[in-house]
């Protein structure tokens, strides 16, 4: 039986490596990638956090969580589709024609 | 036999059906008289016929059937404004004439108006102006009849530039609703302070602060309100109704916009004259009669203005060409006599109202007359208006030329027509009041019996160079005779001119109803109120009235009927007889001539100075007050704005990482402060 803190722990750094690649990377799939990190850092917690207290309930958020996440990547690589058939290229840093 | 079901029937509890009528005529013309032009007019007249009919079986129910005056009113918002109509004498007689004079106009314009492109718009505008008179007319409220009131100047306005693509029809328009607004300004203010007035006194349970039965019945109280300015409160509110008066029913000042209002079709003019919109200010003083009364002085400013205007109006008519625009100087004239005799009623009473009214319907028929039948001259000769153009039609166009004639004879109070019970009746009662009013009510006398001799003299001198002679312009040698529905009205208003006297017994018979208005108790659904003591609400202003009465001199009884004589003498001997030759004093370097032909120089004054000197010089000053100060502030702002976008809007890098850097960094801190505060998670 591993302890909780051992999930924890590896939950925390998924969403470490996931916080710090959306604060410095700059390519669009990559960014995206984090994003999927976090997430799933979070789900991991969920799942853990579930199995803590034998409550299946928090398996089944996870479930929805992993269906939300798929629309949403859906949404984010056809955002970036895009963006690279209009430019070219999927360097966010580029994408600021809205700023000002 | 009738029936008797129609002889019960209760038409006064129907009343509201007088407004609605036309208006209903207005949207159908406005809609359906679209595509039915050939029958244009149709629904106008016959909405108005109905209104005809109920204002007649209203006038039966009340004179004949002797039932009790009517009030009615709908709650309408704010505790204590009510819409609401009121049938008593006063408005009967009106409304009964209202709604006849209108129905033949409309029956006329139907001929008239034959051809015109646009007639549909005519007959919706012409139905909304006769609605608008009746509700003024049956208003029981001072903010109602303000409201019918605006509506009547609206629609006079668009009548008056009907033809619109006439310069001068669209600039008369404006000049008449611009004169009738300084009025109407002053009007609103006076009714603004009335309402103040009537919701601060103490001892008033006004639930209807405006209504008037409720302020007439709250002079006791009123007439103690503190003076504003130094002027009793009442007697500042009846000036500025006064003024909305003068707008209204053309009094000096405010008259300028009558002789240009001439450029509307001819069947407007005798609307605008005869029914619907100068007699408006008239009533305004009959209703309003009570609060007059019990103002100090305010009944003599009225009756100053009154016969001024009555004098000045028909100076000016003698040297006018125009021949709609001497009959437009007559109506000023007229209502100056009608507005003489109810300042006269500081003596007199109600009976001065009974008076007043009386005129204001015997000059409703022979202005119409005389209207109507110039506009069938214009109908006839190619609407050429200056007489000096004309001569000869009697010979072409007997029916106009008589009707014509008749109305004349009616105008200039010829014995046995309807204006000379009406209007030798005001001079004689202007005399006693004279007798009772010192000095300035002489004067009044003065300038009323005056008027008389003017009158003649410009109404024959219309008459003659239009009909007499020999025609002096290539349309006037052929003239044509107009066509069934204008001679039916001709006949009809002709036989009313002449005879309106002798039908009500020498005036008696109106008289006597009329002077019930006041003084007798009016039902409403709620209750009654009592009917006035006049001689109280006379004491309250400082006037005494007449307990019988009196009867002036003979000499005074003949003297208006010898002036009247002079002046058709005058006119037949230098217009017809061509015995004195007046040409060597129509000239323009002689300066009285000058004067009179440019109107008293009053157009020029409101015009060329007022408007144009004085307004534009002010007009100015705004303007380098709008551009710099106000538009200068507004700038500021939006610089200010602008600025500190510049310097704030570069927090937004667009830059994905920089805001996720920023979330987190708040979500982190929010998770710091939350620790902090409670101490562990």
């Amino acid at each position: 039986m591993i302890p909780l803190e051992y999930y924890l722990l590896l939950a925390g750094i998924l969403f470490a490596i996931g916080a710090y690649g959306i604060m410095t990377l700059s390519n669009g799939i990559k960014l995206l990638m984090c994003v999927e990190l976090m997430l799933n850092a979070a789900n991991m917690n969920l799942v853990a956090f579930s199995t803590h207290i034998n409550d299946a309930s928090g398996q089944v958020f996870a479930l929805f969580s992993i269906a939300l996440a798929a629309a949403e990547a859906a949404v984010g690589f056809a955002i970036i589709l895009m963006v690279y058939r209009l430019r070219a290229e999927i360097d966010i840093d580029n994408v600021k024609l809205l700023r000002w | 036999m009738m029936d008797p079901t129609l002889i019960d029937f209760n038409f006064t509890h129907q009343a509201h059906w007088i407004i609605i009528l036309p208006m209903l005529g207005f949207l159908l013309e406005l809609i359906i008289g679209k595509y039915w032009w050939r029958k244009g007019g149709m629904f106008a007249t016959l909405s108005i016929l109905g209104s005809m009919i109920i204002s007649f079986g209203c006038l039966y129910n009340v004179y004949v059937q002797e039932m009790p005056f009517y009030e009615y009113s709908w709650e309408w918002f704010y505790p204590g404004i009510v819409a609401g109509f009121t049938i008593d004498p006063l408005s009967l007689a009106m409304l009964c004439m209202v709604s006849f004079i209108s129905f033949f106009i409309h029956f006329y314009a139907i001929g008239y108006m034959a051809h015109d492109c646009a007639k549909n718009v005519y007959f919706a505008e012409t139905a909304l102006f006769t609605g608008s008179m009746f509700g003024l007319i049956l208003a029981n409220n001072l903010l109602q009849l303000f409201i019918f009131w605006e509506m009547v100047g609206v629609c006079s306005y668009l009548l008056i530039g009907f033809w619109w693509h006439r310069p001068e029809a669209a600039a008369a328009g404006k000049k008449a609703w611009m004169s009738c607004a300084v009025g109407d300004c002053l009007f609103l203010l006076g009714i603004a302070i009335m309402f103040t007035i009537m919701v601060g006194t103490p001892g008033v349970s006004a639930t209807e602060p405006i209504s008037f039965n409720q302020i007439f019945q709250n002079l006791g109280h009123l007439h103690h309100a503190a003076p504003i300015f130094g002027i009793p409160a009442l007697t500042l509110i009846c000036v500025l109704f006064m003024c909305g008066v003068l707008g209204k029913s053309a009094g000096f000042p405010l008259h300028v916009w009558i002789p240009d209002a001439m450029e509307g079709p001819t069947t407007v003019s005798a609307l605008i004259h005869a029914a619907t919109m100068v007699t408006a200010g008239v009533y305004l003083i009959a209703r309003a009669f009570p609060i007059f009364l019990a103002a100090p002085n305010a009944l003599m400013i009225v009756a100053f203005m009154g016969a001024f205007t009555a004098l000045y109006a028909s100076t000016l008519g003698l040297v006018v060409n125009d021949l709609k625009r001497i009959f437009a100087y007559s109506t000023i004239s007229q209502l100056g006599y009608m507005i003489a005799i109810l300042g006269c009623g500081a003596v007199l009473g109600v009976t001065a109202v009974a008076y007043a009214l009386f005129h204001l319907v015997a000059h409703a028929f022979f202005k119409a007359l005389l209207f109507l039948s110039s506009g069938s001259v214009l109908h006839g000769i190619g609407n050429v208006r200056d007489i000096k153009e004309m001569g000869g039609l009697l010979k072409g166009m007997p029916w106009t030329g008589y009707a014509m004639l008749a109305g004349a004879l009616a105008l200039i109070a010829f014995p046995f027509t309807a204006g000379y019970y009406s209007k030798d009746m005001i001079i004689e009662e202007s005399y006693i009041y004279a007798t009772h009013g010192g000095a300035l009510g002489y004067m009044v006398w003065i300038f009323l019996v005056l008027g008389v001799i003017l009158t003649a003299t410009y109404t024959f001198r219309a008459w003659y160079l239009a009909m007499t002679g020999e025609p002096r312009s290539y349309p006037a040698v052929h003239p044509h005779e107009c066509g069934i529905w204008m001679k039916t009205t001709l006949i009809v208003l002709s036989v009313f001119a002449l005879g309106l006297g002798i039908m009500t017994g020498g005036g008696h018979k109106f008289w006597d109803f009329l002077k019930q208005t006041f003084e007798q108790e009016t039902l409403t659904a709620t209750g009654a109120y009592p009917g006035l003591d006049m001689h109280d609400i006379a004491h309250y202003g400082g006037n005494t009235l007449m307990h019988h009465g009196a009867h002036p001199p003979q000499w005074v009884i003949y003297l208006p009927l010898l002036l009247m004589i002079a002046g058709i003498a005058i006119a037949t001997a230098v217009y017809y007889k061509n015995r004195i030759d007046v040409s060597k004093y129509v000239k323009k370097d002689n300066p009285i001539y000058q004067i009179l032909w440019n109107k008293y120089y009053l157009d020029y004054l409101f015009k060329d100075i007022l408007a144009e000197k004085i307004i534009m010089t002010l007009f100015t000053f705004w303007d380098v007050l709008d551009r710099y100060v106000i538009d200068g502030v507004v700038n500021l702002l939006s610089w200010i704005t602008i600025q500190s976008g510049q310097v704030s809007r570069k927090l937004q890098t667009g830059m994905v990482q920089n805001y996720a850097t920023a979330v987190i960094f708040g979500v982190s801190m929010l998770m710091i402060l939350v620790i902090m505060i409670r101490g562990g998670i």
